[in-house]
């Protein structure tokens, strides 16, 4: 079969050309030399990835320190303030860095929304190491969360703020929002923030308590580290590098795809660690014991209300979140007691509804269009 | 026309070799940029140009079209996902979650004495050569992080005796 297609081939190679399928053949020719190209770009870049791997320059938006508390930092980010209200984003603490929402220019959910005019806060919870392993969730709800909020409000010079939590943040803000409420909360907002750990999918089976001994877990190492935040995280979508890898090589020839991957990989691969004690209290009380849905938890003595909760609330959850799937997201709306309360489930996992292309799409406009009328 | 056919492959054969042949004159003449990292794609590109043209045509004058390598790419995108729903059912078992528990804890079990003896043995090292360890730094770091709540405790004390005494806000 191979060696009658090959005398083919040379057949209609020597022919003059004048036939029928010379206008296609010609097309495809054209369509080959693209190939071609592309894969000689393909290589190329390759080259480049391996012996000249250039260190991505990420978090670009301009930002200034406003506060420090150990190892946290809170920054407020330029922006041409059109809206008086500012925004405290609080990211995820530990598992990775929160350089994610301003990954690269044109590529930033922070970008977007200080172009749009938000006076813009990150809380950076930090890099944690053997000497916070004492901290817990109740310091970072009663302690760090209040102070990063008051000088929000100090350096802002408003009268109140809107919160956003995302991912772990939401949870930990919603606690912070309902315990608080000398804190003027004008508006909250949960992105992919898991509140009913009930409908958490596959972290919530594998750290079931008859499961995961975390005291072992925090006794024996101290602190949860880099590398066992890994394995969970790669554990839960086991062919995600696989595809990663077939995905860079299928974009390889595309220059600006290679940048965004270069960027995207460096903070995929920067893991960072949970404080022991930190750990142990948000694997017992929200994973194994669902303590803030069910209104069980207490923070600092105060007990942790959702239903306090009474300013306007906006839920976000991404339809292909294995992470915090949008069943346990979307829960927040059924113990709040805001009578403001609006929901939207948008395409995308847990990091690409606010990072990426989609995200530009779908996401934030979304978001942006809520908190404006509010702030 | 039969008889033409073997002398247009030899011809076309000779010009790619004369292409060829000046393009690495020319690349070979030029001096080379000075602190300038070695791109072999710059190098070879004009070299390989005529044997990718060439190859172009070749392909195509057959039925194959660069729409297969798409149709490759899905079906190895579809398979990646066929194995991940495969692997996420298995993985969402009860079964898999209690082995899973079952390995951490062996690993844990057994690292455990090796870990306190590793620590007990580099903490003895340390003090022989007058250093400090690791619990040392890091009492010493715990130390200046509750001198840090004391301070912050203080401040909001300082603030809240200024607000009481003039009404004036504190900067």
């Amino acid at each position: 079969m191979g060696a009658e297609r090959l005398a083919d081939v040379i057949e209609r190679f020597t022919d003059d050309g004048g036939g029928p399928g010379a206008a296609a053949s010609s097309e495809t020719t054209k369509q080959w030399q693209e190939e071609f190209d592309r894969n000689f770009r393909r290589f190329r870049n390759l080259h480049a990835l391996v012996t000249r791997p250039v260190e991505p320059k990420v978090g670009q938006t301009p930002r200034e320190e406003v506060y420090k508390k150990n190892k946290s930092r809170l920054y407020r980010y330029a922006s041409t303030r059109r809206y008086r209200t500012p925004l405290l984003f609080v990211p995820n603490l530990g598992i990775s860095r929160p350089y994610i929402f301003d990954l690269l220019p044109g590529g930033s959910f922070i970008e977007h929304m200080t172009r749009e005019g938000f006076d813009f806060y990150l809380l950076d919870w930090g890099v944690f190491g053997p000497e916070d392993n004492d901290l817990t969730v109740e310091h970072c709800v009663t302690k760090i969360l209040p102070r990063m909020a008051q000088q929000v409000l100090a350096s802002s010079g408003a009268r109140e703020l809107s919160v956003l939590g995302y991912c772990m943040g939401a949870p930990i803000s919603a606690s912070f929002v309902a315990t608080h409420a000398e804190i003027p909360v004008k508006n909250y907002i949960d992105m992919a923030g898991p509140i009913d750990f009930s409908k958490v999918g596959l972290f919530g089976l594998w750290l079931k308590k008859e499961y995961f001994d975390v005291d072992r877990v925090v006794d024996t190492l101290g602190s949860v580290p880099a590398d066992l935040v890994r394995a969970g995280f790669k554990l839960i979508k086991p062919t995600i590098d696989l595809s990663t890898g077939l995905n860079l090589w299928w974009n390889l020839w595309n220059d600006t795809y290679v940048e965004s991957f270069q960027a995207l990989n460096r903070w995929a691969n920067e893991y960072v660690a949970f404080p022991g004690e930190f750990f142990r209290q948000w694997v017992r009380d929200f994973y194994q014991e669902n303590k803030l849905y069910r209104g069980e938890l207490v923070m600092g003595g105060r007990p942790v209300r959702l239903g306090t909760i009474t300013c306007p609330v906006f839920v976000v959850g991404a339809k292909e979140d294995y992470i915090a799937p949008p069943a346990c997201v979307r829960a927040l709306l059924d113990v709040v007691g805001s009578r403001e309360t609006e929901y939207a489930e948008l395409p995308g996992g847990h990091i690409s509804l606010i990072a990426g292309r989609g995200a530009a799409r779908h996401c934030w406009p979304k978001v942006a269009g809520w908190l404006a009328p509010r702030s | 026309m039969a008889e033409a056919r073997p002398d247009a492959l030899f011809e076309m054969w000779r010009k790619q070799v004369e292409d060829s042949t000046q393009a690495w004159t020319r690349l070979l003449s030029r001096e080379p940029p000075a602190a300038t990292p070695p791109d072999p794609t710059v190098f070879w590109r004009p070299v390989l140009d005529q044997g990718l043209q060439t190859w172009a045509k070749l392909f195509g004058q057959t039925p194959a079209t660069p729409e297969l390598l798409t149709q490759w790419k899905q079906f190895l995108d579809q398979w990646i996902e066929a194995w991940s729903k495969i692997l996420g059912q298995a993985m969402g078992t009860e079964q898999f979650a209690k082995l899973m528990g079952q390995s951490l804890d062996q690993v844990l079990v057994l690292q455990a004495p090796f870990r306190k003896a590793a620590e007990q043995h580099t903490e003895q090292a340390l003090q022989a050569l007058g250093l400090p360890s690791r619990n040392q730094v890091t009492a010493v770091a715990k130390q200046i992080v509750e001198l840090e709540e004391r301070i912050e405790r203080l401040e909001d004390r300082i603030d809240a005796v200024l607000r009481r005494l003039g009404g004036k806000e504190p900067t």
